[in-house]
């Protein structure tokens, strides 16, 4: 398996020396941006690497480079990848990166190699930066706290003080879910909610489905459920239908289409978008106030996170 | 020269269940001799060998190394008191460096970690005692046949081994390779190393041995000066006597039409094709010593090992055989060598490993008929007179014997025409043998064509119509079964490797 | 004392597994009431579906000393193979989900295929092979969805996803027991079943009693992508979705339900009855120990003790038979 993976790897930094020599000598008058993606096989990455595309394409003043690896713990692929941009000498790096500490000493070379980096989507770890020199570097990316504060306390409207829920989360120790899990925290809180059990499902729709059947057998009393994302509340919807349960709301984070599709049939309450399509030219566009010396690159240039609900849908 | 003997055995017995291996033997090899070996196939040398490196313990007598009693407790204890092997198939591992193999017991070592420069250092140094001159980082794997052997022989060198045993060393060698490590046992000899040296081919061992001993049947025959033998006085020596087991032979039964012919079947890596046939109702023996290439050929023919030309024809009509599904289309079968792990299913039961070769018999549109199968072999296990309880008994319940006949009974049931059985009496008590053999004639008479292959050279005489005899991958003699005679048999087994 | 060790030794060797799940059962309904309910085990026979369907064909690969780590990953494409058929606006709700069923099992037939072919004819050991195919399926099913999610089923079909018979008994689960009594029949009652035990336990004797090992061992690989197939049309009744990222892991719970059940990794020896309980006690465990209220990371590190756990019974038992015959 590590083989296969280095196999692919070396595959890969061909592919990106070869594509982006060929951009290179195509249009040279254009910056080139390398965008280091996470998983393409994710849905939420592929949505962010289309809008990416498309942005470029009608706005027309970069040339983006993006590349991806094919599994989200694919550290070493993203490694080579940035390795590979800073020996192209790229004009911009914009990083979601797949481990907030493993890409830190990618960051400083390319920093000193002369080419800005954005961090974007996974904040970089904060002690690993300051030991490295690159104190409160600035991190561009939604707040998913905030947004998973906002679904929660949609639910915690509708239900009311003393509203029994779940909390389905996702893999344990990622960035996104702990964020995620905090903002659920929250508006269990502050809407007086009890929160009869808080479990993980791994981000995936089977195990959310197999969860939340069986917490429903534990406690049948529940009435509404918080999942992590969209795809957990497409297994924990069809668990509440298959116990004929129209009572139980559910939201979820990502507003993916098949949960668009569920809320307009009042199926599942709310989601949150997180504008994943935008979210790279964000980046770049911060990126470019960085350069135009309009920006101290310091902060959370916080993305806009917005609630999603059958309103917005009609 | 130290008069005492190095090594001394006295009355050793070694046996096991069904077999003695070696029975009362009591010989002496003396310091700094060429100890010749020599015996047929089964004659007690290997057994002999493994006593003195302690893979085997003695159940009677006593064995003495330097006057002091000797009863090593594993090879690596033999090997501590400075006995070792080389053996014939090497025990190096081959991605690992010369050198590393040649101090594998005891790699030079600095506080946990390997001294590698003393290790190359000392290496070199054993590689000059046997003349080998190659650089000791390199890996075995990349050696030779021949180098690996002067690898094994630095190893035991430099350890001070005060008796190297060389169990068929020359068997793979070509002529000029053998000539150096004749070279090698003559300094080794000056050294003042005792060698024990085992082989096959008379010819060679005039050319460096002092002494010979010859065993037979597990037992010990004589030890005399080479000088004082002939190459026949010594297969004189090593012909057996009856052991006493009867053979029931029906000289009256007749024999029908040639049902098997072989012509020119070349075995894979062979260097002779060979050719031969068999008659209805015969049993043709094929004689020779161990990798005289006996097995390989009756593999060849049944398609178990690919063949590498030659023709085969039943009742005259010839045949493509490239695998056992095709050979047992055709109506032959082979009774392997190794019944365990290629004859029967041990942990299955007596019906499943009878039924096997023809399942289409006990089955319906795919389905199994149980009681079919029931009924069937509990006739086969009748016919065969196997000893068992049930046919539902699972097979590595029973005997050797019985699992033979298990086997034999999975070819009567597929109604094979022509059998052959590599070794079937291997590893079976005098009394199965038997019952055995009674199966065989049943067989013969019933019509079959029958092919054995024994190193059982007293068993080939009592039971064969017929005899091949095999020497070095080539048929160097054919006998009737009124020509049979233990000395003319044994000339020509040898006859390749005396040349 | 004699008496009591017999009878140990009998329950070890012929009801081992078939006990455990018995214990099991009788502790969560004593620690939990809501786990005896009909509701409750309506839920487990739900959630043990989709991995006895598996199980049932990785039970034939490891009977043959053979493992299939493809599994999941086939599953995955299957369904994107068949989320595309079923939502072709351009066919009838009919012929849609009757092509939807055939894609299903005739790619992971055909990747059973490649797996076995592979693995006989080049003599490179399953591990290997089907590894390869666990990550060209993914690939595959990651290329031909575009890494989307699919979803607006037929409702009839999705209808019949959550149907249950007496309102007790899940469609998929009556699906899932078909497919394990056939199984079942298949290996105990044929010609075929008999070669798959004899060359698990000794291949060089069969192939030498005139027979093509390397058939037996291709078509059970097939068999096993079959009931993949099947097993990617029941995740899309039980889910109403079809997605590239889904069935990871799977070949894990399957080997382990496989392996729980008895059936030796080094072949020969196992039963159909076995794996349909080892895939019980699976799902028994990951529902009971929510239901008593157990942690995240409590129940990871109880369902893997007892995983290690019935290994080292099977080979207990095994010691067992083995000294009692001597």
């Amino acid at each position: 398996m590590k083989k296969f993976t280095r196999v692919l790897s070396v595959l890969l930094v061909v592919a990106v020396v070869l594509g982006s020599a060929g951009a290179v000598l195509a249009q040279d008058k254009k910056p080139v941006v390398g965008v280091v993606l996470k998983s393409l096989a994710n849905e939420f990455f592929k949505t962010l690497q289309e809008g990416a595309e498309k942005w470029a394409e009608e706005d027309g003043r970069y040339e983006l480079n993006i590349k991806g690896m094919n599994s989200e713990t694919d550290i070493d692929t993203q490694l080579t990848i940035m390795d590979t941009f800073i020996s192209l000498g790229v004009d911009m790096i914009v990083l979601a990166p797949a481990d907030s500490s493993a890409l830190v000493p990618s960051v400083v070379k390319a920093q000193q190699a002369g080419i800005p980096v954005v961090n974007f989507d996974v904040r970089l770890d904060a002690d690993q930066l300051k030991a490295a020199g690159l104190e409160d570097f600035m991190f561009v990316g939604p707040d998913n706290e905030e947004g998973a504060y906002l679904a929660g306390m949609a639910l915690a409207e509708k239900l009311g003080e003393g509203g029994k829920v779940f909390i389905i989360e996702g893999n344990p120790g990622a960035d996104n879910a702990i964020a995620r899990k905090a903002g659920f925290d929250k508006a269990v809180a502050e809407g007086k909610l009890e929160l009869l059990e808080s479990s993980t499902a791994h981000w995936e729709t089977e195990e959310a489905n197999t969860l939340v059947a069986n917490l429903l057998t534990a406690y049948p009393d529940v009435q509404g459920i918080m999942c992590a994302n969209d795809s957990m509340v497409l297994g924990a919807q069809k668990a509440v239908e298959a116990a004929g349960r129209d009572d139980i709301l559910l939201v979820g984070f990502d507003n993916i289409a098949a949960v668009q599709e569920l809320i307009k049939e009042g199926k599942v309450l709310a989601t949150v978008d997180q504008f994943g399509a935008e979210m790279v030219q964000m980046a770049i566009e911060v990126g470019q106030r960085v350069i135009d010396g309009e920006l101290e690159p310091v902060g959370w240039e916080k993305t806009p996170v917005e609630l999603i609900t059958i309103e917005d849908l009609e | 020269m130290n008069d005492e003997p190095i090594l001394k055995l006295e009355h050793v017995t070694k046996a096991f269940p069904g077999v003695v291996a070696l029975h009362d033997v009591s010989m002496a090899i003396q310091r700094g001799e060429v100890h010749i070996l020599v015996g047929q196939n089964g004659a007690g040398k290997s057994s002999l060998v493994k006593l003195l490196t302690g893979i085997y313990f003695p159940d009677g007598g006593e064995m003495f190394f330097e006057g002091e009693p000797y009863a090593p407790k594993s090879t690596f204890d033999a090997f501590q008191k400075g006995i070792r092997v080389v053996h014939q198939e090497f025990n190096l591992l081959p991605y690992l460096s010369i050198a590393e193999n040649i101090f594998l017991e005891k790699l030079p070592a600095n506080h946990g970690f390997v001294d590698y420069g003393k290790l190359y250092r000392d290496a070199e140094e054993a590689l000059k005692l046997v003349g080998f001159n190659i650089d000791p980082r390199t890996r075995v794997e990349m050696l030779g046949v021949a180098q690996m052997q002067l690898v094994e022989i630095a190893k035991a060198v430099f350890h001070n081994s005060k008796v190297l045993i060389m169990d068929e060393p020359t068997a793979t060698l070509t002529s000029k390779e053998i000539q150096t490590l004749f070279g090698i046992i003559e300094t080794l000899k000056r050294r003042g190393v005792t060698i024990i040296y085992i082989s096959h081919r008379l010819q060679e061992i005039y050319e460096i041995g002092d002494r010979v001993t010859v065993l037979r049947n597990g037992e010990y025959v004589a030890t005399e000066p080479l000088s004082s033998l002939t190459v026949n006085d010594l297969v004189k020596l090593m012909v057996g006597r009856d052991i006493g087991v009867a053979y029931p032979f029906d000289a009256e039964a007749a024999l029908g039409e040639t049902v098997l012919k072989v012509e020119n079947l070349q075995v894979q890596g062979g260097k002779h094709p060979v050719s031969f046939s068999v008659r209805k109702g015969e049993i043709l023996g094929i004689s020779g010593l161990v990798g005289s290439g006996r097995t390989e050929t009756v593999r060849a023919l049944f398609g178990a090992d690919r063949s590498a030309g030659g023709q085969i024809y039943l009742h005259g009509r010839q045949v493509q055989i490239r695998s056992p599904k095709d050979a047992v289309r055709h109506g032959l079968s082979l009774l392997t060598e190794d019944r365990k792990s290629q004859g029967v299913i041990l942990d299955m039961n007596i019906a499943v490993n009878m039924t096997l070769a023809d399942l289409a018999k006990v089955s319906k549109n795919g389905f199994l008929q149980q009681q079919t199968e029931t009924n069937e072999a509990n006739r086969l296990v009748e016919e065969t007179g196997t000893k068992t309880p049930s046919v539902e008994q699972v097979v590595r319940n029973l005997s050797g014997g019985n699992q033979q006949k298990v086997v034999l009974g999975k070819w009567l049931f597929r109604d094979a025409e022509v059998l052959i059985f590599d070794e079937p009496t291997r590893g079976i008590d005098v009394g199965a043998r038997y019952e055995i053999y009674l199966l065989l004639w049943k067989l013969a008479r019933m019509g079959k064509a029958i092919v054995v292959v024994s190193s059982d050279l007293d068993e080939l005489i009592g039971i064969s119509h017929r005899m091949l005899i095999f020497s070095d991958g080539k048929i160097t003699g054919e006998l009737d079964r009124d020509a049979f005679d233990q000395e003319k048999i044994l000339s020509y087994a040898y006859e390749e490797y005396i040349r | 004392m004699i008496k009591s060790k017999k009878f140990i030794n009998f329950i070890l060797q012929e009801g081992g597994i078939g006990l455990v799940l018995l214990i099991l059962i009788a502790v969560f309904s004593i620690a939990a009431p809501r786990f005896a309910t009909v509701t409750n085990f309506s839920n487990i026979m739900q959630q043990i579906s989709i991995n006895t369907a598996i199980s049932v064909g990785m039970t034939y690969v490891i009977l043959l000393g053979g493992i299939d780590l493809s599994v999941g990953s086939s599953l995955a494409l299957a369904t994107i193979l068949a989320g595309k058929a079923i939502t072709n606006p351009n066919l009838p709700v009919g012929v849609a989900i009757a092509s939807a069923c055939l894609a299903a099992v005739g790619i992971s037939m055909l990747a059973g295929l490649f797996n076995g072919f592979v693995s006989v004819r080049w003599k490179i050991h399953s591990f290997i092979v089907t590894l390869g195919m666990l990550n060209m399926a993914r690939g595959a099913a990651l290329q031909i969805s575009g890494s989307r999610t699919i979803f607006a089923f037929p409702a009839v079909f999705n209808r019949f996803g959550t149907m249950t018979f007496f309102s007790v008994i899940p469609s998929i689960f009556i699906i899932a027991f078909v497919l394990m009594v056939i199984g079942h029949i298949i290996l105990r009652y044929t010609v075929f079943g008999r070669m798959i035990y004899a060359i698990g336990n000794n291949e060089e004797a069969v192939r030498l009693s005139g027979h093509n090992t390397g058939i037996y061992k291709i078509s059970a690989f097939v068999f096993c992508g079959f009931t993949v197939g099947v097993a990617a049309i029941m995740y899309m009744l039980r889910l109403n979705i079809a997605s590239p990222i889904l069935g990871v892991g799977f070949e894990l719970n399957a080997i382990a339900a496989t392996v729980i059940g008895g059936t030796s990794m080094s072949g020969g020896k196992g039963s159909m009855i076995g794996t349909f309980l080892g895939a019980c006690i699976i799902g028994v465990l990951n529902n009971g120990l929510l239901i008593i209220g157990l942690d995240d990371n409590a129940r990871q590190m109880v369902t893997g003790f007892i995983i290690v756990f019935a290994v080292v019974l099977d080979t207990y038992r095994e010691k067992l038979a083995k000294t009692q015959k001597e």
